[in-house]
C-alpha cells in the first residue's frame, strides 16, 4: 500500500507514557488530521514517523517499506518524507528560491531550479524567489515551508500545526489554499493540530489522540462531531452541558427533555452531554423545562446564551445552569416563558458504571481551555 | 532506494569527541598522576624550604590583583555605563586597550622606565641633586608590590568588560524602581546595581586570577617566587619532573577554586532578569569635580596600562631600528602567525566537531567527555607544560620500545619538541574557547532547522555543511581570532615545549628583554601588542550590539 502505516508504536519519554499502543494507516491522496490536546504525543509521533525521534516501540512502514522498527531505523534523510515546521524552519541564509532547492537531490541544477520555481509558483509565491526568509510575512513564510517540503516529491507529508503561527483572520485563507495546493499534490499527509476547527476544515479523516496516548476514536469530520465515542472527543469542540441519569425504557430522562438510549440496557447509571446547538430554546413556552436567561453574548455569527433551570424541587433537580447556542437572533426581553428541549442529534450517552469513561466532577461543564 | 541503517552508526561523533577529550584531558591526568605518585622524598625538601613562600606569595599576588583589578575594573565599568561625561564614548572601547598588553611586556617597559638607571629616576636625581641611591627612596618595581601593579593594569580589563556587560544587561525599571523607592543613585548602585552584577563581576575576576596564575614572564622577570616560577625553577634548575609535577599538582587546587567560583556564578547568573523591558540607560550628568574625578579615573588605566607603554616601545623600535634584526623579528612573526593560524584553524574545527556531536548525541558520555575537554582553559600554562612533556615523552618513549623492539630501530624522541608539541598544547589550553562560543551559537539554531534539512534528504555532514556552518560562521570566526590572539601572546607554554632555536615573538621578546635589551625587543613586543588589538575591536563591537533596545537586531533570526 501506498503511503503511511504505523504499527503499534509506543513512546514514553523518561517516565511519561506519550503513546500507547498507537497504529494508523494513512493511504497516498488522504489527508489526516491527528487532533489532541498539547502534550498528548501527536508531535512526537510525527518526529517519530520523520526518523527524527528515535523508535522505541512498534514500526513504521512507508510505501511498503520498513524503515523503523527497535532494531534499526533508516535515518530521516533517507525515508523521502516532507515535514513541515509550527515555526517553518526557513532557512535564514538561503533566498527563498535556494530554500526550496534545498531538499531537491539528484537532479541537474537547472531543473532543480525550475522545480522549485514551479512550486513556488503553485503556493504563488514565485514573485519572491529572490528575497530572504526575514523579509517575508508569517503567511508567506507559510506558504514556501510548504513549497520547499513538496519540492522533492515526499512519499508522505507532515505537517506539525502549520496554522499556529498565523493570526485569525489570515488563517482561514492559508487553510484554503494549503488544503487546495495538498490536493492537487496528492501526496499522503499527515497534519497535527490541537485546534478542532482547524481539523474539521482540513480532513478526510479525524484520528484523536488522548491524553493517555491512545488513539481514541477514528473517522470522518462528522462521525466525529456528530457520533463521539468517547466523552473526550466529545467534549474537544468546546462548553458541554451535562447531565446525569438512569437509562429507562431505552432513553434517559433529563430536565430538558427525552434522549433515546440507544443499545444501552435498561437501569444502565449515564451521563448525556448535549452541545449548547442541542438545546433548543423555545419563546412560546408550552414544551420543555422552563428556564430563565442568565445571559446573552452575540459572537457574530451566533449568539451563547446561558440560562438556569426554574428549580423543580419535586423532580429532585437543583437549579442548574445551560450554555445554549442559538443562529437565529434571539431577544429574551420579549417574551416572559422561555422553556429549553434537547436535539437528541447533540446529545451523546455515556454510560457511567463502566471504569474506562471515569465520571467528570462539578455539574456544569467548563469551557475547555484553547491552548 | 533507502539504505537501512541502525543509528548507532552516527557513534563515529561519540567516538571522536571521546577520543579528543581524552587527548585533552591527557596533560592534566598527567600531572596528577605523577604528582599522587610517591618518589625521591623531594616533597618534603620542598614544604620544608620553598613550599611556604610559593603559596603565600601566590595567594598574596592573588590577592592583590584580585583587589585591584576589581576596584579599577567595576568602578570604570560603571563611569562609563551610567554617568555621562566628557569622553564617555571613547572610553567605552578604549578601556579594553589594556587587554592587548601582555603583562610581561608591560613589565619589561615599566622597569625600563622605573630603575635606578631609568629616566625617571634620572631625572629626579638631576632635579634634586641626589647622586647616591641612599639619599632618597623609590618604589622598588622588581618586587611583589611591582608584579602586582603591572597584572592589574592588563587585567583589570577582564572585570570591566564583563561588568560592564551586567551593568548594560539591567534593566532600567530596576534602578528606576529603586530610585522611585526612595533611595539615591549612589545608594542605587550599592544596594541594586551591584548585586545584580555580582556574578559577572566573580566571573571576571576569576577569569583575571587565571590569567595571573598563568603568568610566567612577569614574575620570572620580577623574581616573584610563585607556584609558576616554582615548578621551572624545580624542573628545570633542579631537573627534578616529579617535583615539578607535584608542584602542579597543588597549583592545581588553587585553579579548582576559582572554576568553582566562576562556574557558580554562571550558574546564579541564570535566574537573573525578572523583567525584560529596556530602555537606553538615563546617565547620571556628571558636573564639577565628580566629572573632573570620572575623566582621570578612566584615563589612567588606559594611559598607564596602554598609551605609556606603547609610546616608550613606538620610541624604542625608532631608535634601535636595525635592518638585520628586524628581518630576525620578520621570521619569529612568520613563526607566531603560523603557529597561532594552526591552532586557531584547528580548535574552532574540533570545537565545530564536539558542538555539533553534542547536538546530534545528548549522551551523558559526550556531555561529560565534552565538558572534561574544556576544562584546560583554566589550568596554567606551566602545569600544561609540564603535563604535555610528561605525555609526549610516555608516548615517544612507548613507540620507541616498540619499533626497537620489532624492527630493532630506534624512533628517538617523535613529538616531544617539535611544532606539534606546542600546537597540542596550546590546543589543550584553548579548545574550550572555540567550543564555548560554537557552542553557544549552535543553541541558537532551532532544532526544528536541522529536522527540516534531514527531512529535505541531506545526511547530518551535509546539514552541518550547508546550514550550520553559514549560520554559525560569524562566532566561529570570533572565535579563531581570540584563540590566535592568545596563541600570539603565549610565552609559559612555548618557552618550554618549542623546538630548540624556534623563536615566537614572544619568547624571543622574552629572552632579549629578560637580558635588559628591551630596545632589541621593543619591534616584536609591538608587534604582539598590535596582534592584541584585534580581539579589543571584537569584543567592544560585540558588547555595544548585544545590549536589547540598544539598536535594531540587524539579524534575521
Amino acid at each position: 500500500m501506498k503511503g503511511l502505516h504505523v504499527i503499534g508504536v509506543s513512546h514514553a519519554f523518561g517516565n511519561n507514557r506519550v503513546l500507547d499502543n498507537v497504529s494508523m494507516m494513512i493511504p497516498a491522496g488522504e489527508l489526516v488530521c491527528l487532533l489532541g490536546p498539547s502534550g498528548s504525543g501527536k508531535t512526537t509521533l510525527m518526529r517519530i514517523a520523520a526518523g527524527l525521534e528515535p523508535l522505541q516501540q512498534g514500526q513504521i512502514i512507508i510505501d511498503d517499506e520498513l524503515v523503523a522498527d527497535p532494531t534499526m531505523q533508516v535515518p530521516p534523510e533517507d525515508r523521502g518524507i516532507g515535514l513541515m515546521f509550527q515555526d517553518y524552519a526557513l532557512f535564514p541564509h538561503l533566498s527563498i528560491l535556494d530554500n526550496v532547492t534545498f531538499g531537491i537531490l539528484n537532479q541537474p541544477e537547472e531543473q532543480a531550479r525550475r522545480r522549485a520555481m514551479e512550486m513556488l509558483d503553485q503556493v504563488n509565491m514565485s514573485q519572491h524567489a529572490s528575497k530572504y526568509p526575514h523579509m517575508l510575512s508569517g503567511g508567506q513564510q507559510q506558504r514556501v515551508a510548504l513549497a520547499r517540503a513538496l519540492a522533492p516529491e515526499p512519499k508522505l507529508l507532515l505537517l506539525d500545526e502549520p496554522f499556529s503561527g498565523l493570526d485569525t483572520n489570515l488563517r482561514g485563507q492559508v487553510r484554503e489554499d494549503t488544503l487546495k495546493v495538498l490536493k492537487q499534490s496528492g501526496v499522503a499527509t499527515v497534519m497535527v493540530t490541537h485546534d478542532p476547527e482547524e481539523a474539521m476544515f482540513m480532513a478526510d479523516r479525524i484520528k484523536i489522540l488522548g491524553d493517555n496516548g491512545k488513539i481514541l476514536q477514528t473517522g470522518r469530520p462528522h462521525e466525529i462531531y456528530y457520533h463521539p465515542q468517547h466523552e473526550f472527543v466529545a467534549k474537544l469542540f468546546g462548553l458541554m452541558n451535562r447531565f446525569e441519569g438512569i437509562v429507562e425504557s431505552g432513553a434517559v430522562e433529563i430536565p430538558i427533555g427525552r434522549v433515546p438510549a440507544g443499545d444501552l440496557d435498561d437501569g444502565r447509571k449515564v451521563e448525556v452531554l448535549v452541545r449548547p446547538e442541542g438545546v433548543i430554546l423555545e419563546t412560546d413556552g408550552k414544551t420543555g423545562a422552563p428556564v430563565d436567561v442568565i445571559s446573552t453574548h452575540l459572537l457574530g455569527h451566533d449568539n451563547l446564551v446561558r440560562v438556569r433551570l426554574k428549580g423543580d424541587a419535586e423532580n429532585g433537580h437543583d437549579s442548574k445552569e445551560l450554555y445554549v447556542r442559538i443562529h437565529h437572533t434571539f431577544e429574551p426581553e420579549l417574551s416572559t416563558s422561555i422553556t429549553a428541549g434537547v436535539d437528541s442529534e447533540y446529545a451523546f450517552i455515556f454510560p457511567l458504571d463502566k471504569a474506562a469513561s471515569p465520571a467528570v466532577s462539578g455539574s456544569v461543564p467548563r469551557p475547555r481551555a484553547a491552548e | 532506494m533507502a539504505r537501512k541503517q541502525s543509528w548507532s552508526w552516527l557513534n563515529l561523533w561519540t567516538i571522536g569527541t571521546v577520543l579528543i577529550a581524552a587527548a585533552v584531558a591527557t596533560p592534566i591526568c598527567a600531572v596528577i598522576y605523577i604528582g599522587l605518585t610517591p618518589s625521591d622524598d623531594i616533597w618534603a625538601h620542598l614544604a620544608s624550604t620553598v613550599l611556604p613562600l610559593y603559596i603565600s606569595t601566590t595567594l598574596l599576588l592573588m590577592l592583590g590583583v584580585g583587589a585591584g583589578t576589581l576596584i579599577i575594573g567595576v568602578g570604570t565599568a560603571w563611569l562609563v555605563s551610567t554617568c555621562r561625561f566628557p569622553g564617555k564614548r571613547m572610553f567605552e572601547w578604549a578601556l579594553l586597550l589594556p587587554i592587548a598588553m601582555p603583562a610581561y611586556v608591560i613589565a619589561y617597559v615599566y622597569t625600563d622606565l622605573l630603575e635606578y638607571a631609568g629616566p625617571i629616576q634620572v631625572l629626579l636625581r638631576d632635579a634634586f641633586g641626589w647622586t647616591t641611591k641612599r639619599e632618597y627612596w623609590f618604589p622598588e618595581i622588581r618586587s611583589l608590590g611591582g608584579a602586582i601593579s603591572m597584572m592589574t593594569l592588563v587585567l583589570y580589563p577582564y572585570v570591566y568588560l564583563l561588568s560592564r556587560a551586567a551593568f548594560l544587561e539591567q534593566s532600567v525599571c530596576v534602578l528606576e524602581a529603586s530610585r522611585v523607592l526612595g533611595r539615591g543613585p549612589w545608594r542605587s548602585f550599592f544596594s541594586v546595581a551591584l548585586p545584580l552584577a555580582r556574578p559577572a563581576i566573580v566571573i571576571g575576576v576569576s577569569l583575571a586570577l587565571m590569567e595571573t596564575l598563568n603568568d610566567f614572564g612577569t614574575v620570572d622577570f620580577f623574581a616573584v617566587s610563585t607556584f609558576t616560577l616554582g615548578i621551572y625553577d624545580v624542573w628545570l634548575n633542579m631537573n627534578n619532573v616529579a617535583g615539578a609535577a607535584q608542584l602542579a599538582g597543588l597549583l592545581l587546587f588553587f585553579v579548582a577554586f576559582l572554576v568553582f567560583a566562576e562556574r557558580f556564578a554562571r550558574r546564579k547568573q541564570r535566574f537573573h532578569h525578572t523583567t525584560s523591558k529596556y530602555k537606553a540607560l538615563p546617565g547620571y550628568d556628571l558636573k564639577g569635580w565628580p566629572r573632573r574625578l570620572a575623566v582621570i579615573g578612566c584615563a589612567l588605566p588606559i594611559l598607564l596600562g596602554f598609551a605609556i607603554p606603547s609610546i616608550v616601545l613606538g620610541g624604542y623600535a625608532v631608535t634601535f631600528f636595525d635592518a638585520a634584526a628586524n628581518m630576525d623579528v620578520l621570521h619569529h612573526a612568520a613563526n607566531s602567525v603560523m603557529l597561532s593560524s594552526l591552532t586557531a584553524f584547528l580548535a574552532v574545527a574540533i570545537g565545530v566537531f564536539m558542538a555539533y556531536g553534542l547536538r546530534l548525541r545528548n549522551e551523558w558520555i559526550v556531555k561529560v567527555m565534552t565538558r572534561f575537554a574544556s576544562f584546560g582553559y583554566a589550568v596554567p600554562g606551566s602545569v600544561l607544560a609540564v603535563g604535555v612533556l610528561i605525555s609526549l615523552g610516555g608516548l615517544d618513549n612507548g613507540i620507541d620500545g616498540f619499533m626497537r623492539d620489532r624492527y630493532g630501530i630506534s624512533t628517538g624522541l617523535l613529538f616531544s619538541g617539535t611544532i606539534a608539541a606546542v600546537t597540542f598544547g596550546y590546543l589543550v589550553r584553548f579548545l574550550a574557547l572555540s567550543f564555548g562560543s560554537v557552542e553557544a551559537s549552535l543553541t541558537k539554531i532551532t532544532p526544528n532547522m536541522d529536522g527540516a534539512a534531514r527531512s529535505l534528504g541531506h545526511g547530518p555532514f551535509s546539514t552541518l555543511r550547508r546550514v550550520h556552518i553559514p549560520l554559525i560562521r560569524g562566532s566561529a570566526l570570533t572565535a579563531a581570532v581570540l584563540v590566535f590572539v592568545d596563541c600570539m601572546k603565549e610565552l609559559p607554554m612555548t618557552v618550554i615545549l618549542r623546538p630548540f632555536n624556534f623563536h615566537t615573538l614572544a619568547t624571543y621578546v622574552h629572552q632579549f628583554a629578560s637580558d635588559e635589551q628591551l630596545g632589541e625587543a621593543s619591534l616584536a613586543a609591538l608587534a604582539i601588542v598590535g596582534f592584541g588589538i584585534m580581539p579589543v575591536i571584537v569584543l567592544s563591537l560585540a558588547i555595544t550590539r548585544s545590549r536589547p533596545g540598544q539598536e535594531e537586531a540587524e539579524q534575521p533570526s
